[in-house]
């Protein structure tokens, strides 16, 4: 039984109540560093990638404090809601966006010692919990009253649910492979090799899925800028808008680990003979696989144009989805005759 | 699929490339040495002639003259020169017709400013505005 | 059975992908749009009333501003048009500078338009990278004109200047490099399979239907018309190079970008060989009188612009000022065939169909 457990059935107390607080505070920490420094991170690369330096302003040469700035300018700015908004929804709208994004992190194992809730059914939690995201989306885009928005929400609607189901299809021949939805029983069934190499096509194919549930180029039809301004968030400004904003880099975050978690091995190292699984190393493999992940995301954003609606219903729903049934079936057979 | 592949290549070289971008408002931008900038006018070179007055398009010169002091000179000389920068357009005409070259081109920019009174530079702004000015004309 | 209803959407003026102030009322069906009525006039300023009280000099700097990405064929046309009133004869070494700088300005401006279309479409870099090269260009016009936008370089029988020392030779290093740069555009771009998804087969005109709405350029080659004015009605020194005239031939937007990127690669053959042809030096004007008086009588020319046909019409009555002038310029005519190509459209082809037409708002509303 871990540490964790033994907290979780421990008596009520003060002490107990402390502790809580304290982890939750410190995977609040993590996470909203890792959002403030992706942004930046993000903003570099492309700026690289782009032949430009990206923010090098404020904090320094390297702009350490430029998203600190931009959090705090939006902090201090002026909340506006439209007139005619629906004022409850429009108000709850960047909530219900945030805090499934919270919520999936929970079960994120980082390491063998660092992870906070073990449920057995942690991947399926994540898939569950990270759809609600959508609701908020659609509820911003409606509650605006403006049409771009709801252009936008629409989208957002439309292209989640489609690409819901093909990231769900993909990972199921990890599931057939590992017998848990555990993510910690996941990594640690690969020890020997990462999944990526016995499932590439599932890892393309949640890769792409993954890439539309965060709304980023080439998916990010429902902000495309240059058709719908910005989008389910167009009359969203302040700090409303940076709960969108959080929300998404957030959810990089997440799935950037869930894919360390599920094709790369997590805390293992890359090459198994080595013999490299220390204590302390399996905190540095599995930053340096998470951190591969980020740059790939960011690469991809940088180099494609983004697809059309009906193109990438088609894709989705045509392509996608029957590639991920067909590995399932591929997976089955193996899993039947090789293992 | 070959095709996104070689966009994410082609991408992936230009990290490393040189930035082309200025590190402008920090150091100043270089200019050809033909920049059109703000003028510089050369009081004691005018004839006051009036001609740059009637070739410019958007008629933001105006100047007077006034007698000369010596009473022996017949011509006149500068009183007053002013150059409305709302509505300049720096087209270089002004410059190209002036015959004792009185009016010439700086490689000077930067007008922006809080006021739209600052925008009209009168003749000692313009006497004063020396930096980089123009050889040829 | 739900109520639904038909939602009318202001594109612009204040929109991203508007390129300027232009005002799209659209009616759309969920995505689709039922009618679109552009809405221009945001950005007029009168050039050709204006034109009527100002000497031919003074209305070369206005031209400048209405196809402000590409000024150097603007100024040319006006020039050209006075030039064939008065029977002006030019200097082949001033046709020459002329020439140069119309073809790096048609780069300039198709740079321009690859960039913001590929931003249109959703990809951020191309225009970046587009802007680089665009750079290149504005600098070495900049050297030869004293300004890197509003150029006023051509005069009345002649151009403002010679090329300074070394200007012929920093153009002559670019040619290769805007070539190398071109194959990465193809690799980055051209074969990409998002894009040609997004663009193969969208705003798709037929030939009759490209000549009835007057398009020009490379809105009308891409049908596969092959109607060059610089191939088929030779202005300037054009007769003397060798030159495709590139065509499509489906009329897609696809083929609209491929002949604008095929329009690159011959200006850069162009400028290649208006070096081989050149004189060493020579004279940059031409005879003219100090006072420039068109004689009584009216004149229309026409040359390619990178967007199309402009043409300039001039009606003197011996004075300085011309009595009336009119510009036909290329963005307001291809503008036209808008409302036709969006109806039945969806929202994200608007954009890539607006951007395919490739208007200069300065243009448009003149």
């Amino acid at each position: 039984m871990s540490w964790i457990d033994q907290l979780l059935q421990s008596p009520p107390g003060w002490s107990n109540f402390l502790t809580f607080m304290a982890l939750g505070s410190m995977m609040l920490t993590i996470t909203l560093g890792f959002v403030t420094y992706a942004i930046l991170a993000e903003r570099k690369i492309m700026g690289a990638m782009q032949l430009r330096h990206g923010p090098n302003q404020v904090g320094g040469r390297f702009g350490l404090l430029q998203t600190v700035a931009d959090i705090l300018k939006l902090l201090l700015k002026e909340d506006i809601r439209p007139a005619h908004a629906d004022r409850a929804l429009f108000i709850i709208a960047p909530i219900l966006t945030y805090v499934p994004a919270f919520l999936v992190i929970a079960v994120l194992p980082f390491t063998e010692a660092f992870h906070f809730a073990d449920i057995g059914i942690g991947l399926l939690y994540y898939i569950a919990i990270s759809g609600l995201s959508t609701i908020g989306i659609v509820t911003a885009g409606w509650a605006s009253n403006n049409k771009y928005a709801l252009m936008g929400g629409m989208r957002a609607a439309a292209q989640m649910i489609s690409y819901e189901i093909p990231l769900v299809m993909s990972v199921v021949g990890i599931i057939l492979f590992t017998g848990s939805l555990n993510l910690i029983d996941i990594v640690n069934a690969q020890e020997s090799l990462a999944f990526i190499f016995l499932q590439p096509i599932a890892f393309l194919i949640f890769f792409i899925a993954g890439t539309a549930e965060l709304n980023r180029t080439p998916f990010d039809l429902p902000e495309a800028e240059s058709e719908l301004v910005a989008g389910y968030h167009v009359e969203y400004s302040g700090f409303r808008f940076a709960f969108f904003m959080l929300s998404e880099y957030v959810y990089l975050f997440a799935i950037s680990a869930l894919i360390t978690i599920l094709f790369l091995g997590g805390w293992h190292d890359p090459i198994p003979y080595l013999e490299l699984d220390g204590p302390g190393l399996g905190a540095i493999w599995f930053s340096l696989k998470f951190i591969g992940v980020v740059f790939l995301f960011i690469w991809v954003r940088v180099s494609f144009p983004r697809l059309r609606a009906d193109q990438l219903m088609e894709f989705g729903w045509k392509v996608l989805l029957p590639v991920a049934l067909a590995n399932i079936f591929v997976s089955a057979v193996i899993k039947e005759f090789f293992f | 699929m070959r095709g996104l592949l070689k966009g994410l290549a082609y991408t992936l070289k230009n990290m490393k490339q040189e930035k082309i971008t200025y590190n402008y408002p920090e150091e100043p931008v270089p200019m050809p040495e033909r920049f059109r900038g703000i003028q510089k006018f050369y009081p004691e070179k005018c004839i006051v002639c009036n001609q740059c007055v009637n070739v410019c398009p958007t008629d933001c010169i105006s100047l007077t003259g006034k007698k000369h002091p010596d009473p022996d000179q017949k011509r006149k000389i500068i009183d007053t020169y002013d150059i409305n920068f709302e509505i300049c357009i720096l087209c270089d005409l002004c410059t190209e017709v002036c015959p004792t070259e009185a009016i010439v081109m700086t490689n000077n920019f930067e007008l922006a400013s809080y006021s739209r009174d600052d925008l009209f530079k009168n003749l000692e702004w313009l006497d004063e505005n020396e930096t980089n000015v123009r050889e040829e004309n | 059975m739900l109520r639904t209803e038909e939602m009318l959407l202001n594109v612009g003026p204040q929109h991203p992908s508007t390129h300027g102030v232009f005002r799209l009322v659209i009616k759309i069906d969920g995505e689709i749009i039922k009618e679109a009525t552009p809405v221009i006039g945001y950005l007029h300023r009168g050039t050709e009333k204006l034109a009527e009280d100002l000497t031919y000099t003074q209305i070369i700097p206005y031209t400048d501003r209405m196809d402000y990405l590409a000024a150097m064929t603007n100024n040319y046309v006006l020039c050209h048009a006075v030039e064939t009133m008065m029977g002006v004869e030019l200097p082949d070494y001033a046709e020459y500078l002329r020439v140069l700088a119309m073809e790096l300005g048609r780069i300039a401006s198709h740079l321009v338009w690859f960039g913001t279309y590929l931003l249109d479409i959703g990809a951020v870099s191309p225009f970046l990278y587009a802007f680089r090269e665009r750079e290149r260009i504005i600098n070495l016009l900049n050297e030869l004109s004293g300004g890197r936008l509003t150029f006023n370089y051509m005069r009345v029988g002649g151009v403002k200047w010679d090329a300074p020392g070394g200007w012929f030779d920093r153009v002559q290093e670019f040619v290769p490099y805007m070539r190398e740069q071109l194959a990465g555009y193809h690799d980055l771009v051209g074969g990409n399979e998002i894009f040609l998804s997004r663009v193969k087969g969208v705003g798709v005109y037929s030939q009759e239907t490209a000549l009835q709405y007057s398009l020009s350029g490379a809105n009308l080659r891409c049908t596969g018309v092959d109607w060059d004015l610089r191939k088929h009605e030779p202005y300037s020194l054009y007769e003397r190079f060798d030159f495709k005239v590139i065509t499509g031939e489906t009329g897609d937007a696809w083929d609209r970008f491929k002949c604008r990127m095929g329009e690159i690669e011959e200006s850069l053959k162009i400028i290649e060989q208006t070096f081989d042809q050149m004189p060493a030096e020579g004279k940059t004007m031409a005879k003219v009188p100090r006072m420039i008086k068109a004689p009584p009588g009216e004149a229309y020319v026409r040359i390619e612009s990178p967007r199309g046909e402009i043409g300039c019409y001039i009606n003197s009555d011996g004075k300085k000022e011309p009595y009336r002038m009119k510009f036909r310029r290329p963005s307001f005519y291809n503008l036209q065939i808008l409302p036709k190509l969006l109806e039945g459209e969806n929202m994200a082809n608007l954009i890539t169909i607006l951007g395919g037409v490739d208007i200069v708002l300065g243009e448009v509303d003149g």
